[in-house]
């Protein structure tokens, strides 16, 4: 028995600020941090925490590098992430279509 | 979650993913890149005293070519840079706005060169449709591009619909030198100005 979709919505995406932060790196080959948090209007503070979370369940890669002598990190999802994401979406997309008469 | 809520999370996430698809390469050194050449065009033009149509259109249908080949070229080496792909959603989105209005105006500047006879001088109408062919250009791909484009679309539009005022004043400056003039002026020193704007108010990137 299958369960409802609602109870299948992945609880580390279904968070408006990592849904938010998914959203714009399923788009993306990669952004860097900055984009993200302007992109976002979050602190910096709250992106940090957002990727941290999404990167511990594999979701986002984070690289950090250097830009001439200014520090240079950028996320990108990963292709679970991308997996997960889509899943997500699907999931969402059930809910909307069984609401329709 | 009920489904009123799912299809807001939906049109959230449709709106973030067309945000983050925008087209994102720094456009201050396409501009200057375009405006410098532009200028030094219109002056060696002026300088030179390039008068007939069949030679102001060619000279200009060659600057425009040179300075969308230095684009793709600026543009490409920023994406290498990045370690993106060149010809990304985003890069085929604004050139394929771009192409419909640049196109026209490259029909104008072909008709400019092979219609007219050898006698025939340069004046403003082939200057002023090329800046509503770019206006229209600019304004279509500003829909995909996150900073002022579109403005300066309607600039050159306006300017474009304003300098056609001129032709019909009775003391109409519509020769050769004043083409050549307008063309130096919009298409160098406007992109120069805007450029310059970009350059210190583009977001210095990436530092976390």
């Amino acid at each position: 028995m299958s369960l409802e979709p609602s109870l299948q919505l992945d609880r580390v995406i279904h968070e408006k600020g990592r849904l938010a932060i998914m959203s714009l790196l399923a788009a993306a080959p990669k952004l860097s941090f900055t984009e993200v948090r302007d992109t976002l209007s979050m602190t910096d503070g709250n992106v940090t925490t957002h990727i941290r979370t999404l990167q511990e369940a594999g979701y986002v890669s984070v690289t950090n590098s250097f830009e001439g002598s200014r520090p240079l990190t950028t996320c990108a999802l990963t292709e679970s992430g991308r997996k997960a994401f889509a899943t997500y979406i699907n999931l969402l997309e059930q809910i909307v279509q069984r609401a329709k008469p | 979650m009920n489904s009123n809520s799912a299809a807001e999370n939906l049109q959230v996430i449709r709106t973030l993913m067309e945000r983050s698809s925008l087209y994102r390469r720094a456009l201050a050194p396409i501009t200057l890149f375009a405006g410098g050449i532009g200028l030094l065009t219109g002056i060696v033009a002026l300088l030179l005293h390039v008068e007939k149509l069949r030679v102001f259109s060619a000279l200009w249908l060659g600057v425009a070519a040179i300075t969308v080949a230095g684009a793709f070229l600026l543009a490409r080496r920023q994406s290498m840079k990045d370690q993106e792909p060149f010809w990304s959603p985003p890069t085929r989105r604004v050139t394929q706005a771009l192409m419909p209005p640049l196109t026209i105006g490259l029909l104008f500047g072909v008709l400019g060169m092979t219609t007219a006879t050898a006698q025939e001088t340069a004046d403003l109408v082939l200057p002023i449709a090329w800046m509503l062919c770019y206006g229209c250009a600019l304004h279509a791909a500003g829909f995909f591009v996150p900073r002022g484009i579109r403005l300066l679309g309607w600039f050159f539009i306006l300017c474009a619909l304003g300098t056609f005022c001129l032709l019909f004043r009775p003391d109409s400056p519509s020769n050769a030198a004043t083409a050549n003039m307008v063309m130096g002026v919009f298409f160098g020193i406007v992109h120069l100005v805007y450029g310059t704007y970009l350059h210190f108010t583009e977001k210095r990137k990436d530092v976390a």
